[in-house]
């Protein structure tokens, strides 16, 4: 969970959060898309567990890759993984206090 | 660890662009085919005008634009690519020559179908079957059960029953095969089409997509299969009653089912327009809110049609026509008009910057539109329908002609915004 973060791993969070949910237009950081940041100096690597809003999205890989990008333009010597699950299923509930207030902006 | 994702699975956009803009352009057609008409085509039930314009409404307009829509939604509802890209092709030129012959042959005769109107039906049969085959073949390999999906599955099947029956009517009343009045089979026609197939497709996406827009989860989806099951029992009931003419509370009994399961279907929606997480709608949420009222005005036309009590004796023909001009230029355009915004900026969006985003900045796909136009379309649709319903009840020519002046207007604004979309170009700036 996105808890007890270390420098990187809240870096690595705040590039996310310039990805922009082309359906909403909120980030989906504030989404509530994003479940981990795991960083792991030793092997050079960074791992961002994720899901979706729906399972159909048909922006679904498209918004994967703009995470994998920003990762990788901030981290260009880290090998950057990008993990899609389905469980827990996302549900409204998890989108922030910030996410809200822009949803209806 | 990425399956099930639709956009490894989304057609190329040359397959779902021609049907948008084809669409389009029938829109505004129509609307001037209304006007060339004048207010007589609203005085009757049938005529040529009205056959002609009614058939580039739901051929050139809606079915068009829910193919070119459906192409880009099964990968999303069922988790599949479509089968296959040349008979999509192959559909969008058959049905997009036929609607012109059959609405051209119509506007001159209706009563004597010449052979520009039957290879016109048969090109449309082609068009359909085509689809069909299709949308077996893809639908075969989903593994997705739901009842959104049964919607869609039998609305096909309904269509595919709509089209043999219009070309059975155009067939028989040439060589006359069977002695069966051409209003019942005519009425047939229009109620398969109407209710099972634009209906029940729209009930089966719309349950799928509204709630996704409107940010809810956890709807009661008993709704939904209630809607199912009363709906296509009605509409089944009133097809075999009105084909082997049984008795007419059968037809009032089919009547009062299909209307009961379209109130379930509305229950639903409103469930999760009262839920919803996203408050503000944009314009194409606040399209398809509208053609939800539209919908209930309709129904409300029709069943008032339908009992006709005496107070409403003599108003049996305008509300009819209030239930068939609220559900077609009502209902469907709004829905369409709304639900273009929804789907084809993503469409154009993911062509143009899937590979681009991180690397540059990009717009979003609202940005590919004018937001001024659209809303402009919104208000200048309010006052066509309205005008539109009024002529219906009283004898106004100033509100007909402002009420499609309207129309055109609508249909002009909503292509500029199509063509907008379509003919973006790539809009990439550095990061930093």
């Amino acid at each position: 969970m996105l808890e007890n973060l270390t420098k990187t791993e809240q870096n690595t969070l705040d590039q996310i959060k310039t990805v922009i949910d082309p359906e909403v237009a909120i980030n989906i950081v504030d989404l509530g898309l994003i479940y981990e940041v795991h960083h792991q100096e030793e092997e050079k690597k960074i791992q961002v567990i994720m899901t979706l809003s729906a399972r159909g999205c048909p922006v679904g890989d498209t918004i994967i890759n703009h995470v994998k990008t920003v990762v990788e333009n901030e981290y260009a010597e880290y090998e950057v993984q990008v993990d899609l699950v389905w469980e827990p299923q996302w549900t409204p509930a998890m989108i922030t206090d910030e996410g809200k207030a822009a949803l209806n902006q | 660890m990425n399956s099930g994702l639709s956009t490894k699975n989304a057609p190329s956009p040359g397959v779902v662009l021609p049907y948008y803009i084809y669409s389009a352009f029938s829109l505004v057609l129509a609307a001037i085919m209304m006007l060339v008409s004048g207010e007589g085509i609203l005085a009757s039930f049938i005529g040529p005008n009205l056959l002609s314009t009614t058939h580039m409404l739901v051929l050139g307009w809606v079915s068009m634009v829910i193919f070119g829509a459906l192409y880009q939604l099964i990968p999303v509802v069922m988790e599949v690519k479509i089968n296959s890209e040349k008979l999509a092709h192959f559909s969008f030129w058959t049905l997009g020559i036929g609607n012109i012959l059959l609405s051209f042959s119509f506007w001159q005769t209706y009563t004597a179908p010449k052979w520009m109107t039957i290879i016109g039906g048969i090109l449309i049969l082609l068009s359909i079957i085509a689809f069909v085959i299709n949308f077996i073949a893809t639908a075969r390999t989903t593994e997705v059960k739901s009842t959104q999906n049964n919607f869609i599955i039998t609305s096909v099947f309904w269509l595919s029953l709509t089209v043999i029956l219009g070309l059975f009517m155009l067939l028989n009343n040439k060589y006359f095969f069977f002695p069966i009045s051409p209003v019942e089979l005519l009425k047939t026609h229009a109620a398969l089409g109407l209710i099972g197939w634009f209906l029940m497709l729209v009930m089966g996406v719309a349950s799928i997509l509204l709630p996704m827009f409107f940010i809810v989860h956890n709807l009661k989806t008993i709704y939904i299969k209630i809607s199912y099951a009363l709906t296509n029992l009605g509409l089944a009931a009133l097809v075999i009653s009105l084909l082997i003419q049984l008795p007419s509370w059968t037809i009032d009994l089919s009547g009062i089912l299909i209307l009961l399961g379209v109130a379930s279907f509305v229950r639903y929606n409103y469930d999760a327009y009262k839920n919803r997480l996203r408050k503000k709608l944009d314009i194409g949420m606040k399209l398809t809110v509208l053609s939800f009222l539209l919908l209930a005005a309709s129904f409300i036309s029709g069943l008032l049609a339908f009992i006709a009590p005496d107070f409403l004796s003599e108003q049996v023909i305008p509300l009819s026509l209030a239930f068939g001009i609220n559900l077609i230029i009502g209902f469907f355009t709004s829905l369409i008009l709304g639900q273009m915004y929804k789907t084809l900026p993503f469409i154009v969006w993911l062509a143009k910057y899937q590979d681009k985003v991180g690397k540059f900045k990009t717009p979003l796909p609202a940005d590919l539109y004018s937001e001024k136009v659209a809303n402009g379309h919104y208000y200048s649709f309010l006052v066509a329908i309205i005008l539109l319903n009024i002529t219906l009840f009283i004898d106004c020519k100033l509100a007909f002609y402002g009420g499609v002046a309207a129309l055109i207007v609508t249909g002009c604004l909503y292509t500029l915004n199509t063509m907008k979309i379509v003919l973006h170009k790539e809009n990439l700036k550095p990061l930093k």
